[in-house]
């Protein structure tokens, strides 16, 4: 009965834990940094302010204008003499003669001179006005528009479309917040259900080992009891592997600058995100190049999957074989000495965790230069998590090795 | 009795030399473990990422100045001045076009006509038309002469100046308060000073740290042989077993509390070529960790979800507490015989205790995380003709590692031989 309550529990844990992981994956898709920063949609819109902004705005400072005065009256004056040295070239023909003298009646240089530095100040001006920059920046809007209109921006902006839409038609939401929103309700639901069942799974175990507290006088019935106990600790071992153990989520907390006058912030950016059961580690290590790194996967491999089922097995073998066979060195090792080293397991991801998931350093530090770090660009790791399967990783260690030192105590046969 | 005195008083204050010379070297391990751990944390500090590669500012800085440079060493080269020739005179061309145009348009008035005629008396559009080329290039000799070609320089780079004023972000002001911070702390006044102290600083300390420990386990080595010599003097076994504890738990403390793992993964170089000119950001650390056994507990504890706590203090229990116990038990367990707890302790708690497993953990872990962050750091170097990065990884096992193994393979000897110093426990199991 207890061991049904228990099976299924598992089977929920599970589920659930599976499903979790494909939300968080979805999450993080959605948060993804090829979708924020990375994403030609979010800078289209503040590049055109930006461009709006510059050309708009575009203002030449008292000491600029005047130093182009002084370029434009210069290169006024050299059109000027260039012009009177023409005129005053000597000319052959009558009707050039008389051209000459009526310019030089009519046109007074002295007095175009003298009017120079006024054309100049108005050609600036005309550069300079309100008017002519808002036709500038319409002009440069609807240039830039052509070029977003490109094929490669097209194709990642649809791509991105693309996997938002069927984002939304997954969640049956119609808006980023919303969908946000949904995630997050609903990771929060599948966590604290993950977590009753997870402590119902650790409820019954507990069952268990009162039953052995209750039966300690009824030694006919250990036996049973214990091959019972046996199939419990499997089930705990199936769900400590399979269910997810560890979540990494790296991401960069904010960006915040501002950029040619306009102000550009991006939060919470995840650049990469993983959820990972000890086989998924495991998985990992051996995709690895290196041998070294094989070499961790095949040790892990055998502390969470060898040495416990073998354990479990010659634990069974122990009780009810033969003295011969109860009594061969091999199966007294696993049987009461392998127990311990399912733990270098879970040494080994608590020390990843606080070397990956705690990884506070940079903002303690700041911390304690009185900087606030929320306008730095920091990369964080801190929403990395341990997750149910760890749990339940831990008490099937802690379950086994209890168990061992029951199996020592009611063992007919010599345990050293 | 006085036979067994004086070698036990001897055979104390020799060992008991030892044994200060271990606390005395495993103290130093330690302060200069810490000492590195510190220094290390201040350089990844002021080296991070985020005052680098991360930040706006630096970014500005660099290429502000590739364009400064650009627009200082610009002039114009004769083939522009061709085509801005040739742009001028079509400009002139359509501007005179338009003029003569407008004025052979019909006029209406008395003025106009009048006006026309004296235009075509005076004016061959023709001749105009002709004239153009030369007040073209006129235009154009007087917009590349040095004088001019200054003047546009030094309005273009204020205006490159009014943009840059008006892109930024907030690291400045933390920059300026890490950096001031370190420079006081480390007695420098520029980056290369204070690289040149930690470098030589660490060079000192690693030597040191290597010399202490490798002095620390050389003391628990003799004193392992002067066990060995003495081992058929049987009265004096006592007496060398709880010394032998003592080191043990030296070890044990001074394994616990200096560093066991470092990782360090930083972009030692991105070069780029920007406008024919390199832009170089060098030695980003991206990510910085050293912890102790102890600083991984409390890093455990200190956390708010409560599986962390758990783990913590499972840890906590199997790595610290138990170890600890058993030594303490063991020491008991020789003068008070019979008692169950400090029996099951003694000899029966070795299932329990994890400092073995631990040891494989944190070589496991180290082998791993290594070969991951060197897989990930190598997908982040480039080299190609506009860029090159090169990532380095400087993941190690520290001495407290190899203090903490020291240890582990102490107490496997000394629990080997408290089996057969004290028969008596064995022959009550067997009777049992």
């Amino acid at each position: 009965m207890l061991l049904c309550v228990e099976g299924f529990f598992a089977l929920r844990l599970y589920t659930l834990s599976t499903q979790q992981e494909q939300i968080k994956q979805d999450y993080t898709d959605i948060n993804n940094i090829t979708l924020g920063l990375m994403s030609v949609d979010n800078w289209k819109d503040k590049v055109a302010d930006i461009v709006s902004h510059q050309v708009k705005h575009f203002k030449l400072t008292p000491k600029q204008k005047e130093e182009l005065q002084v370029e434009v009256e210069q290169v006024i004056n050299a059109l000027i003499n260039k012009a009177e040295a023409l005129v005053n070239k000597p000319q052959k023909s009558l009707g050039g003669k008389i051209k000459q003298l009526a310019i030089k009646t009519f046109v007074n240089t002295d007095k175009i001179r003298a009017q120079v530095p006024e054309f100049a100040r108005s050609i600036i001006a005309k550069v300079d006005n309100p008017k002519q920059k808002a036709q500038l920046s319409t002009l440069a809007m609807t240039k830039f528009n052509e070029a977003q209109h490109t094929g490669s921006l097209d194709s990642t902006h649809k791509a991105n479309q693309s996997l938002t839409d069927k984002m939304y038609r997954r969640y049956h939401v119609s808006s980023s917040d919303e969908l946000d929103h949904k995630l997050s309700t609903s990771l929060e639901n599948i966590r604290t259900e993950t977590y009753d069942y997870c402590f119902g799974m650790l409820g019954c175990i507990l069952a268990v080992l009162a039953c052995w507290w209750f039966l300690r006088k009824r030694v006919e019935l250990h036996a049973v009891l214990f091959i019972m106990s046996l199939s419990f600790a499997f089930i705990l071992l199936a769900v400590g592997l399979t269910a997810s153990m560890i979540e990494v989520d790296a991401r960069i907390k904010s960006l915040d600058f501002v950029l040619l006058g306009e102000h550009i912030h991006f939060q919470n950016q995840v650049l990469f995100y993983e959820s990972k059961s000890i086989l998924g580690v495991v998985e990992v290590l051996f995709k690895q190049p290196a041998a070294d790194s094989l070499a961790v996967g095949f040790l892990i491999l055998c502390f969470s999957i060898l040495f416990p089922v073998t354990k479990l097995i010659s634990t069974g073998i122990h009780l009810l074989s033969k003295r011969k066979l109860a009594e061969n060195r091999i199966i007294k090792f696993f049987a009461f000495q392998s127990g311990k080293w399912s733990m270098a397991d879970v040494i080994v991801i608590a020390i990843l965790m606080t070397y990956i998931g705690l990884n506070g350093l940079l903002d303690y530090q700041l911390a304690s230069l009185n900087i606030k770090s929320d306008e730095l660009t920091v990369l964080t790791t801190n929403n990395t998590a341990l997750q149910p399967g760890y749990i339940i990783f831990i008490s099937f260690v802690l379950y086994g090795l209890i168990l061992s030192t029951i199996l020592k105590a009611i063992t007919p046969y010599d345990a050293h | 009795m006085m036979r067994t005195k004086l070698p036990n008083i001897l055979l104390i204050t020799g060992l008991g030399i030892l044994l200060a010379g271990a606390v005395w070297f495993g103290y130093q391990v330690h302060i200069s473990a810490k000492a590195q751990q510190e220094i290390k944390q201040d350089y990844s500090l002021s080296n991070s990422v985020t005052f680098g590669l991360f930040s706006v500012d630096q970014w500005r800085d660099r290429l502000s100045e590739v364009i400064d440079h650009q627009i200082n060493g610009y002039s114009i080269t004769p083939e522009q001045k061709k085509d801005m020739q040739a742009a001028v005179e079509k400009e002139l061309r359509t501007l005179v076009a338009k003029t003569v145009a407008e004025i052979d348009k019909p006029q209406k008035t008395l003025g106009g006509k009048l006006k026309k005629m004296a235009f075509h008396t005076l004016v061959d559009s023709n001749a105009l038309q002709a004239q153009v080329k030369p007040f073209a290039e006129t235009i154009i000799q007087k917009v590349s002469s040095p004088a001019s070609q200054a003047r546009l320089k030094d309005i273009a780079a204020s205006k490159i100046g009014q943009l840059e004023n008006q892109t930024y972000d907030h690291t400045s002001e933390a920059n300026a308060k890490v950096t001031n911070y370190i420079y006081q702390k480390y007695h420098v006044s520029d980056p290369i000073a204070f690289n040149k102290t930690v470098h030589t600083r660490l060079g000192v300390i690693w030597r040191n740290t290597i010399k202490n420990a490798c002095s620390m386990l050389g003391c628990v080595l003799l004193a392992l042989a002067f066990w060995w010599l003495m081992r058929k003097t049987v009265q004096l076994q006592t007496t060398l077993f709880v010394i032998a504890l003592l080191f043990a738990g030296v070890l044990l403390v001074v394994g616990l509390t200096s560093p066991v793992i470092e990782v360090d993964a930083r972009i030692q170089s991105l070069k780029f070529m920007l406008l024919g000119e390199q832009v170089i950001f060098q030695n980003q650390v991206l990510f910085f960790q050293s912890k102790s056994i102890w600083d991984i507990i409390t890093t455990l504890l200190s956390q708010q979800k409560p599986d962390a706590i758990t783990v913590g203090i499972l840890i906590l229990l199997f790595i610290v507490v138990l170890p600890l116990l058993r030594l303490l038990a063991k020491g008991i367990q020789l003068f008070v015989s019979n008692n169950k707890v400090v029996d099951y302790l003694a000899f029966e708690a070795s299932k329990w205790d994890m400092a073995d497993v631990m040891i494989v953990g944190m070589l496991m872990t180290y082998i791993g995380l290594n070969g991951i962050l060197k897989s990930q750091l190598a997908n982040l170097n480039i080299h190609n003709d506009t860029l090159t990065t090169n990532t380095v990884n400087y993941t190690s096992l520290q001495p407290g590692y190899f203090i903490f193994v020291g240890y582990v393979f102490f107490e496997l000897v000394l629990s080997y031989i408290l089996k057969r110093i004290t028969p008596g426990y064995v022959s009550r199991r067997k009777k049992k």
